[in-house]
């Protein structure tokens, strides 16, 4: 996908957390943004990793500088919290260019926004961290359990509970059964 | 009476010390390669000053590094929280001083000939100069200086790195709170000592004075705290990062902004990216293979000076494959900007340098052009502030200044002399059309 069409998913994206009452700063995106590109397969080619609260991709962090330097995004001051990201007019000009490219992508934003839009920080670390989980144990058979998961969830990130690990675990569960739902 | 403390001068910080133990570590051949390597490449042929080498800022990182945690590992700077949560610094805190400072003074050894401008495009996949340097650091080459120090080249190599890098290359190392602290005091996006030092350093050297900044005031108001809160419901204290205390947050907005007024008139000056360019395809001429080697052996035998005899050499040999990139350096006879991003463009395409590249390239040829797009990644890093109340509270949040700091972005079309004026003259003709971008109406999607 080229850098506009990039651009264009992305602020989509953005909007339609906060038309569903996200924060929407950065980790919200982030996370949104595993989710869509990870388990619902729109090829947006960031590299994510897991970092200090689950998937996290530093190219698309560069990528969210460059759309603000673009004036497609913006920070929104909120004190003494970070700032949450609004889109611009802009970034409703460069969505108007690419209506195929948002069409055939946007029941799957639809999904993402839908369940993860009204999840705080916490929620979405745990949520994302245990897809994460989840596609590192596909096709490992004793790995794959949801008790497996749920404990390696544990293991990765201490401060999450096993019963929390679970849970999460579970919901990824579901969400993947959605996906598959809008990939059909 | 033999001698156990060395002192260096430096035109930054005055003097850097070091133990005769970490003296063999500046002795090895890998450290004293960074003698023949620019910091800043080719831009002294745009800042004549600009002539200092990695050596010395490896040097003042260390220095900077050093007083960074002996001010944020001081009893009283450590919230009672915190004290607990450090176990690794009560039980063994000399060690992780001496592995810092190591770490600090080699996180660059593993740098290519003219730093960065070589780096992207020819290294084989998966290398980078990070893990060249995780490589030297693991090499026999330094292997007794890490002896007579007593310390583990694996903790060195993960605070050179940090788990940004180390994580992307796949290293498979893990990294406690306290790890990931330290090495964020070395090269942290937000206040690490890479960054103070490149900035002062730089600034010095070239002769402009948009570098500096407070970072005495800034140093002494470092502090280990927790993570700031990113939203309404969010406590903060998600894990550990370097911060200030709320008087420090003016010094901190004054490096973030020397940092934003030295890439847009420093780095990002348009000759200095031009000579990068005509430097990497050089580089991809003359390199066998057109590639760096990744051995060791090879890896230290190639510095600034072996490529720049050989670009002298290829300068006059006009059968040299590589003699038209070599000519454009050595003579000064650099390609020009023909067109550069604009306001009104922009409104259009944010891509329309990339559109005009394009469309001068199909018509008069790719090899009269180069493009040049740079969006600055991470401009404006989060980081906690400690107020006076004990609250910890988001930099962006209470900085008005960082809140504002802009990235920069530029986007540079470079045309050959001879092609200049023709291709500017059917650029005004075409302008219009060219730079629109292509809508999916008009049956690409």
């Amino acid at each position: 996908m080229d850098r506009l069409r990039k651009a264009a998913v992305i602020t989509r994206l953005a909007q339609s957390l906060r038309e569903r009452g996200s924060w929407c700063g950065e980790t919200h995106i982030q996370k949104t943004t595993y989710f869509l590109q990870e388990l619902l397969g729109v090829p947006l080619e960031f590299q994510f990793i897991l970092y200090k609260h689950g998937p996290f991709s530093f190219d698309l962090r560069d990528e969210l500088s460059a759309l603000q330097a673009d004036e497609l995004l913006r920070p929104e001051p909120h004190p003494p919290y970070g700032p949450k990201i609004v889109t611009t007019e802009r970034a409703e000009y460069i969505q108007g260019l690419y209506p195929k490219t948002l069409a055939k992508y946007q029941e799957k934003i639809d999904l993402v926004t839908d369940r993860l839009g009204p999840a705080d920080v916490a929620t979405l670390e745990r949520l994302a961290t245990g897809l994460y989980v989840t596609r590192t144990a596909e096709g490992v058979e004793d790995a794959a359990t949801m008790e497996a998961r749920a404990d390696e969830l544990h293991r990765l990130k201490p401060h999450i509970s096993v019963e929390e690990a679970g849970e999460a675990i579970r919901e990824v569960d579901e969400l993947i059964e959605q996906a598959q739902a809008v990939a059909c | 009476m033999a001698k156990h403390t060395h002192e260096i001068r430096d035109p930054i910080h005055v003097f850097i010390c070091l133990s005769s133990a970490e003296r063999e570590v500046l002795g090895s051949r890998p450290f004293q390669r960074l003698r023949h390597i620019h910091q800043l490449a080719l831009t002294y042929l745009v800042y004549p000053g600009a002539t200092h080498r990695r050596f010395e800022h490896s040097l003042g990182v260390m220095g900077l590094a050093t007083r960074v945690f002996d001010v944020v590992t001081l009893e009283d700077n450590l919230t009672g929280r915190l004290r607990s949560e450090l176990s690794e610094l009560h039980e063994n805190r000399d060690y992780w001083r001496k592995v810092l400072r190591m770490a600090a003074l080699c996180h660059d050894i593993g740098h290519l000939p003219f730093s960065h401008a070589a780096e992207k495009e020819l290294l084989p996949d998966g290398w980078t100069h990070e893990r060249l340097s995780a490589e030297l650091i693991r090499s026999e080459e330094m292997a007794t200086a890490w002896k007579h120090l007593k310390i583990d080249p694996e903790d060195v190599v993960k605070l050179a790195l940090g788990p940004k890098e180390a994580l992307k290359l796949d290293l498979g190392l893990e990294f406690s709170p306290w790890e990931t602290i330290l090495a964020e005091i070395i090269v942290g996006d937000a206040l690490g000592a890479d960054r103070m030092d490149y900035l002062l350093r730089d600034s010095h050297h070239a002769g402009v004075a948009y570098g500096r900044f407070d970072h005495y005031r800034l140093i002494d108001t470092m502090r280990i705290l927790p993570g700031p809160p990113s939203e309404e419901n969010d406590q903060g204290g998600e894990g550990l990062a370097l911060g200030v205390e709320e008087g420090g947050l003016q010094s901190a907005e004054a490096l973030l902004l020397a940092r934003y007024f030295m890439f847009s008139q420093l780095y990002c000056h348009p000759i200095r990216r031009i000579y990068d360019i005509h430097l990497k395809d050089f580089l991809k001429g003359w390199l066998p293979g057109g590639m760096f080697s990744t051995e060791i052996e090879d890896h230290l035998q190639m510095t600034d000076t072996e490529v720049t005899v050989g670009m002298r050499k290829a300068d006059r040999d006009g059968g040299h494959p590589a003699h038209h990139h070599a000519r454009r350096i050595q003579r000064r006879e650099h390609f020009k900007v023909l067109y550069q991003r604009n306001p009104e463009d922009f409104a259009v395409n944010p891509e329309a340098g990339q559109k005009v590249y394009d469309a001068l390239s199909e018509e008069f040829g790719g090899e009269h052009f180069r493009h040049d797009r740079y969006p600055q990644g991470s401009g404006r890093p989060d980081f906690p502030v400690q107020l006076a109340n004990g609250q910890i509270a988001s930099s962006q949040a209470l900085s008005q200044v960082l809140d504002r700091v802009p990235s920069v972005s530029i986007d540079y079309v470079f045309a050959d002399r001879s092609t200049m004026k023709s291709a500017t003259q059917w650029l005004q003709e075409h302008h219009d059309e060219v730079i629109q971008p292509q809508s999916e109406e008009e049956g690409d999607g």
